[in-house]
C-alpha cells in the first residue's frame, strides 16, 4: 500500500518539477521512487491483508506481481534515459508514466471492481497520451489514436460486464462475489435458487475487455501497429508492465472472482490459445520489421501464458509468475538493443542488425539471448518459462494443446532466429554504446541467465 | 403509474436512440441523443436516484453535448469525406451485433429483479456521500489521479511543440 503512496506522490513530484524548476533532480528522484518503492513491497511480504474496507488485497501472489514491475519499470528508466531527455515534456512523460505505473499497481492488487475499473484507465489513458508522445512522427499519432479507440472500446467491454456481474450478484467485491456464487450461499443472498444467466454473460464480457487488454489473439488487432508506432521505450512499457499487470488481472478475476465457474470458462481460454498460437506465429514469420516482430511474439507468448492459466487457473500463478520474469527481462533486453539502434540508425528495421556481431559484440549478443531466451533455447530463463507451462498442461492431460503449443515454439524459432542470422551478415556500419547502457546489458543477461539457471523462483509463491 | 410513466420513458429512450442512428444529419443525431439522456434521467428519478439523475442531465446533457456538437462543428463532416465502407463490413458488423444482443435478450429474458435492494433512499445526496467517504474512500481518491493524468495527457497532446514550429522563437 505505501508503494502506491510513493509512486503517485513521485507523479505528482514530477507535475511539480515543471513548475518549481527541479528538471535536473526528476531522474534521481524517479528512480530513488522506484526502489523504495520495491522495497516497500518487499518489506510487506510478512502482512497480507485487506486495506480500505477491503478496496485492495495484498497476498502473496499481488506482492510477488508488484515487485515485478516494479523492478521492471526500474530497469525500464534505466534503458530510457534518452526518452525523457532534450524535449520540453520531461515532466509530462515522467509523471504519466508514474501514474501508469500506479495503475498497473491497482490492477495488481485491487480486490473491488471499482478499483479494478479506476486502475485500468489510470494506466490506459496515461499509455493513450504516451503512444503519442512522438509528435514528430505520424504513426506514433496513429498509434495512440488506435490504442485509445480500441482501448474504450475493450473497456466498455469490461464494464458492461461488470454490470452484469452486479446485477447478478448485487455486489463489486471480489470476495463477495466469489462466495455468492457458491451454492451454499447463494440462495440466502441473492433470494433465488441459482446464480441468473446474465452473471455468466457478464463473465464473458469481462473476459473479452481482458483479452483486448492482454492482446489475445482475435482481440489482438491493435497490438502490431501501436507497438510498431509507439516510441520504442514506450513500447518496451507495454510489453512488460502493461502485460504483467494485465496477465494478474486476468488470475484475480478468472481464479479469484469467478473460481467456481472456471472449468466452463476453460475452453473459451483455450480457444483464445489456439487462435493467438495460429495467428500470431504466422503473422510473425512474414514481420521485417524488429518492432512489428516483437508485437507478434508478445502475442504468441500470451498464448503459453494462457495455455498454463487455462489448464489449472487456481495453482499456475507461480508458473505464470516465473514465465512473466522470463518474458519481461527478454523483451527488456532485445528492446534496449532495439532503442540503442534506433535512436543511431533512424529505424528499427530488421537490415540494421546487419554486421553486429562484428561491431558490437556485446549488443548482438545481447540480442542473440533476448531472442533464445524467447524462442525458449536452454539455459535461458525461457526454456525454463515454456516447460513449466507444458508440464503444468501435460499434469492436466492436455497433450493436443501441449502439442500445438511445442509446433508454435518451432515457429517462433525460425522467426527468433532471423535477426541473429541478419547480425552475422557483413557490413561497414559502426555503433557506439554508452557506459552505462553496457553495464545495463550485462546486467540484464546476468538476469536472464541466473533466472534461466534458478528456476526456484517460483516455489516463492 | 410508476409503470405507465417506466413504459413510456423508455420507449422515448429506444425510439430516439434509434433516430440517433438513423438520421442523416449528425446534429440531429445529437439532439436525439439529448433526448435519450433526458429519458434515462427520468429513469433514474423513477429508482430513486435524483443525485444521479441531476449529474447524468448536467455532465452528459450538458458538457458531454456541447462538445460533440464542437467536434462536429470543427470537423465539417461532409457526405463527400466519409469513408466508405464495404458491404462485407457491414453484414458482418450487423451479425456480431445482432448475436450480441440476441444473448443478452435471452440472457435478461425472464430474469426476476435479483439484486439487493436496500432503502428507498439509497440514491440521496446524503447516503451516496457517506458510501463515498466510508466504503469507497480510495477509488475516489484515486480518480483524482485518473483525472490528473487525463489532463496532463490533455495538455501534452495539445500543446504545440516548440521544436516542431521553427518559426516560433523560443
Amino acid at each position: 500500500m505505501n508503494a502506491l503512496y510513493i509512486i503517485c506522490g513521485t507523479g505528482v513530484f514530477a507535475l511539480l518539477a515543471e513548475v518549481f524548476s527541479w528538471k535536473k533532480w526528476i531522474n534521481y528522484v524517479s528512480l530513488s521512487g522506484l526502489i523504495l518503492a520495491t522495497i516497500l513491497t518487499i518489506l510487506d511480504w510478512r502482512s497480507v491483508s485487506y486495506r480500505f474496507h477491503g478496496m485492495v488485497y495484498y497476498d502473496h501472489v499481488a506482492l510477488a506481481f508488484t515487485a515485478l514491475i516494479l523492478l521492471a519499470s526500474i530497469f525500464w528508466f534505466w534503458m530510457s534515459r534518452d526518452y525523457f531527455k532534450g524535449d520540453e515534456h520531461t515532466t509530462d512523460k515522467s509523471a504519466l508514466v508514474f501514474f501508469a505505473i500506479a495503475g498497473a499497481m491497482m490492477m495488481i492488487s485491487f480486490n473491488n471492481m471499482a478499483m479494478l475499473f479506476l486502475g485500468i484507465e489510470v494506466l490506459s489513458i496515461s499509455l493513450y497520451v504516451l503512444a503519442g508522445s512522438d509528435k514528430t512522427n505520424l504513426f506514433s499519432t496513429e498509434a495512440s489514436f488506435k490504442y485509445f479507440l480500441m482501448g474504450s472500446f475493450s473497456t466498455g467491454f469490461l464494464l458492461f460486464g461488470i454490470a452484469l456481474v452486479y446485477g447478478a450478484t448485487g455486489s463489486f467485491s471480489i470476495t463477495t462475489i466469489s462466495e455468492s456464487t457458491s451454492p451454499l450461499i447463494s440462495s440466502a443472498i441473492t433470494g433465488t435458487q441459482s446464480i441468473p444467466r446474465f452473471y455468466f454473460i457478464g463473465m464473458l464480457l469481462m473476459l473479452v475487455g481482458v483479452a483486448f487488454k492482454i492482446s489475445a489473439a482475435p482481440f489482438h488487432l491493435w497490438t502490431p501497429d501501436v507497438y510498431e508506432g509507439s516510441p520504442t521505450p514506450i513500447t518496451t512499457f507495454m510489453s512488460t508492465v502493461v502485460k504483467i499487470a494485465a496477465f494478474s488481472v486476468l488470475i484475480k478475476i478468472f481464479s479469484v472472482c469467478f473460481a467456481r465457474y472456471a472449468h466452463s470458462l476453460q475452453l473459451l481460454e483455450q480457444g483464445l490459445m489456439v487462435v493467438t498460437f495460429i495467428v500470431a506465429n504466422i503473422a510473425a514469420v512474414r514481420q521485417k520489421n524488429l518492432k512489428r516482430m516483437l508485437a507478434f511474439s508478445s502475442v504468441s507468448q500470451v498464448g503459453y501464458l494462457l495455455l498454463a492459466f487455462s489448464s489449472d487457473s487456481q495453482h499456475s500463478s507461480g508458473v505464470l509468475f516465473y514465465y512473466l520474469i522470463a518474458y519481461s527481462v527478454a523483451s527488456l533486453l532485445a528492446f534496449a538493443v532495439i532503442n540503442l539502434i534506433e535512436i543511431q540508425k533512424g529505424s528499427a528495421s530488421i537490415d540494421n542488425l546487419k554486421g553486429l556481431f562484428k561491431n558490437n559484440p556485446l549488443m548482438a549478443v545481447a540480442m542473440t539471448i533476448a531472442m533464445f531466451s524467447l524462442a525458449g533455447i536452454p539455459p535461458l530463463a525461457g526454456f525454463f518459462g515454456k516447460y513449466l507451462v507444458f508440464t503444468l498442461s501435460l499434469s492436466h492431460g492436455f497433450v493436443a494443446l501441449t502439442v500445438l503449443a511445442v509446433i508454435a515454439s518451432l515457429i517462433g524459432v525460425y522467426y527468433y532466429f532471423a535477426p541473429v542470422v541478419v547480425m552475422s551478415r557483413p557490413s561497414d556500419e559502426t555503433l557506439s554504446i554508452s557506459k552505462s547502457d553496457r553495464y545495463l546489458l550485462i546486467i540484464l543477461i546476468a538476469i536472464n541467465l541466473l533466472v534461466g539457471l534458478f528456476p526456484d523462483l517460483v516455489r516463492v509463491i | 403509474m410508476t409503470a405507465y410513466l417506466f413504459y413510456f420513458l423508455s420507449f422515448v429512450a429506444i425510439f430516439s436512440a434509434l433516430l440517433v442512428v438513423f438520421s442523416k444529419n449528425p446534429v440531429y443525431s445529437i439532439l436525439y441523443l439529448i433526448i435519450t439522456f433526458f429519458a434515462i434521467a427520468g429513469h433514474y428519478v423513477l429508482v430513486n436516484a435524483q443525485f444521479l439523475a441531476a449529474v447524468h442531465v448536467i455532465v452528459y446533457a450538458g458538457a458531454i453535448m456541447v462538445l460533440f456538437l464542437y467536434v462536429i462543428m470543427l470537423l465539417n463532416l461532409n457526405k463527400e469525406d466519409e469513408p466508405h465502407k464495404s458491404y462485407l463490413a457491414k453484414i458482418a458488423a450487423v451479425i456480431c451485433a445482432g448475436i450480441m444482443m440476441v444473448v443478452l435478450v435471452a440472457s435478461l429474458r425472464g430474469t426476476m429483479q435479483t439484486a439487493t435492494k436496500s432503502g428507498s433512499e439509497i440514491g440521496f445526496v446524503n447516503n451516496l456521500g457517506k458510501v463515498l467517504f466510508n466504503e469507497f474512500l480510495l477509488p475516489f481518491e484515486i480518480s483524482s489521479i485518473l483525472l490528473l493524468a487525463a489532463m496532463v495527457g490533455v495538455v501534452m497532446v495539445g500543446k504545440a511543440d516548440h521544436t516542431t514550429q521553427p518559426q516560433d522563437k523560443k
